[in-house]
């Protein structure tokens, strides 16, 4: 070895410390974590692959579960007598097509940290990657069912207006929502395994407190807090809003969806960094 | 627990990690699977929830460039442990690990993969997820392949694999990412004879006097065999450190066992 390389040597590569006040320092976090964007990219592409989406098969199956599921929500507002048409039932594929975004990458997040054990054991990254990961597959899973939704809105005759240009905002705003939840799931699911046993009731009450079935203006006077309490109220108001009804959304909306994913990611983001040095040893 | 040096000076005294006043306590559950259900339920019992575990003390030792230093000790040790605080896995609760140099890790318990993805899908991710860029496990791609010898399989799930070809493809990649310290815990065990062969071959390879190789196994006849130095560790101290032959019997005096097929191979 030369004695040039002797002193590169001398610099600590990394140095290995107790963490302070129960945090990483962020910065050289949030750096290894974009070194890892790749990671991310070859992770979800492989899943998405192992599940058969990358066939023509496949991504048909994608685009028909969600609405074989509109259609039969479809079907059960008419047997229960609600009125609508092409707007009802525009607005509910819409929305629906939105929630099963969310709740995808919050039920697959929850398993992110717990189903990649081996990796976590073996390998030294930001443990982040992986509900970020899972929440991208939820994000791949769900640009099909946007082609699903412009053939209806063709085929419904809604209208195409500038306030749709609002959707890339409020599409990144959910995923930010999203990925908190995930995030917030994963670290639950590493000391509780069966809570994610939870998630799937939890889904089916928060897509009943959600303007899906039913639109906001529809929503009784003394329910109204719903509006504030329910997470997704906003989000998928604005939605329908933009895709459906033609009209920009509700600045209430907005502030109070970016007030949701601001203080849901900093919490999440705080839990599971505070908590994720100890994965290694809890799963 | 002070600093101790090796008895022989290697071909370069470089250290490669640099461990000071290490500690290492972590919390786990009593149950072997923690659930909401059972946590209620051990609350409602008054029973004790979790223990704590102090898997490293007050450990200090340099681990130098130019050699490959094995570490023996009983299950429970601290061993693996070590090596996760060495790769970055698990931070200390006490003290500072400096490391001078990129590691490659090859880890117990598995091998790092997804068993529902292809090998070559795993190949990449395990290449990704150590840091590597898609460009040069492009590049390292087919060498990695030959390496394992498993070009046929390649493209099936990794849960067709058996654990022996899991850990041949595991090694492939660890190797392949040319560290400047490289870890192996245990994880060769599974590998068929052929394997095992060819994999202690290209550890003697790789070692040089810019590269540290920390290999931590039961099988005494074969660190005997690579290790410049031994360090044996028990209940998360280090008990004693030096030449092979003479840390060796030390710690075969202490189990009460001679050399036999039980404690010599395995690697």
């Amino acid at each position: 070895m030369s004695a040039s390389q002797h002193q590169v040597k001398r610099q600590p590569v990394a140095v290995y410390q107790p963490f302070q006040h129960g945090l990483p320092s962020l910065k050289e976090y949030f750096s290894s974590l974009w070194k890892r964007r790749d990671f991310i990219f070859e992770y979800a592409r492989a899943d998405l692959h192992q599940k058969q989406y990358g066939t023509v098969l496949g991504q048909l199956w994608l685009i028909l579960t969600p609405l074989i599921l509109a259609g039969i929500y479809y079907l059960l507002l008419i047997i229960i007598g609600v009125k609508g048409g092409a707007e009802r039932f525009g607005h509910l594929t819409g929305t629906l097509f939105l929630f099963y975004l969310v709740t995808n990458s919050i039920v697959s997040g929850a398993k992110s940290v717990t189903s990649g054990s081996k990796l976590v054991l073996n390998s030294a990254f930001p443990r982040l990657v992986l509900p970020i990961a899972e929440t991208l597959i939820a994000l791949m899973r769900f640009i099909p069912t946007m082609i699903v939704l412009l053939g209806i809105h063709l085929a419904l005759g809604l209208p195409f207006t500038i306030h749709m240009l609002w959707a890339p905002a409020i599409l990144l705003l959910v995923l930010g929502f999203a990925l908190s939840c995930a995030i917030i799931a994963a670290t639950i699911n590493v000391y509780f395994r069966d809570a994610q046993n939870l998630l799937p009731y939890l889904s089916r009450t928060l897509l009943y407190l959600s303007p899906v079935l039913y639109t906001s203006e529809m929503l009784d006077q003394r329910l109204n807090f719903l509006t504030v309490i329910n997470p997704l109220f906003p989000f998928l108001d604005s939605w329908s809003a933009i895709m459906i009804e033609g009209r920009a959304p509700l600045m209430s909306d907005l502030i109070l969806g970016l007030g949701w994913t601001l203080a849901l990611f900093s919490l999440g983001s705080y839990i599971f960094l505070t908590r994720e040095r100890e994965f290694a040893v809890r799963i | 627990m002070s600093s101790l040096s090796a008895s022989n000076s290697p071909r370069t005294r470089e250290s490669a990690v640099s461990i000071r006043s290490l500690g290492l306590v972590y919390t786990t559950t009593l149950d072997r699977r923690p659930t909401l259900r059972n946590r209620l339920g051990r609350l409602a019992r008054r029973q004790r929830q979790t223990r704590i575990v102090h898997a490293v003390k007050d450990l200090t030792l340099d681990i130098p460039y130019g050699q490959v230093t094995g570490i023996i000790g009983s299950n429970g040790a601290g061993k693996s442990t070590l090596m996760r605080v060495i790769s970055g896995i698990l931070p200390p609760t006490s003290g500072k690990v400096e490391v001078f140099g990129k590691v490659s890790t090859l880890l117990s318990l598995g091998v790092g993969f997804n068993n529902k993805l292809t090998g070559r899908e795993n190949v990449y991710l395990g290449g990704l997820a150590a840091g590597m860029s898609r460009d040069q496990i492009d590049e390292k791609f087919d060498s990695i392949v030959e390496f394992s010898g498993l070009e046929d399989v390649i493209d099936a799930p990794m849960r067709t694999y058996s654990s022996g070809m899991q850990s041949r493809l595991a090694f492939s990649v660890a190797a392949s990412l040319d560290p400047d310290i490289f870890i192996i815990d245990e994880a060769l065990s599974t590998g068929d004879a052929r394997f095992k062969v060819k994999s202690i071959e290209r550890i003697r390879q790789m070692k040089s006097d810019d590269r540290a190789l920390i290999v931590v196994s039961h099988a005494l006849k074969v660190l005997r065999e690579i290790c410049d130095e031994i360090i044996w560790m028990d209940k998360g101290r280090m008990v004693k450190r030096g030449e092979p032959l003479e840390v060796i019997k030390a710690y075969r005096a202490f189990l009460h066992v001679g050399s036999s097929p039980e404690t010599d191979e395995d690697f």
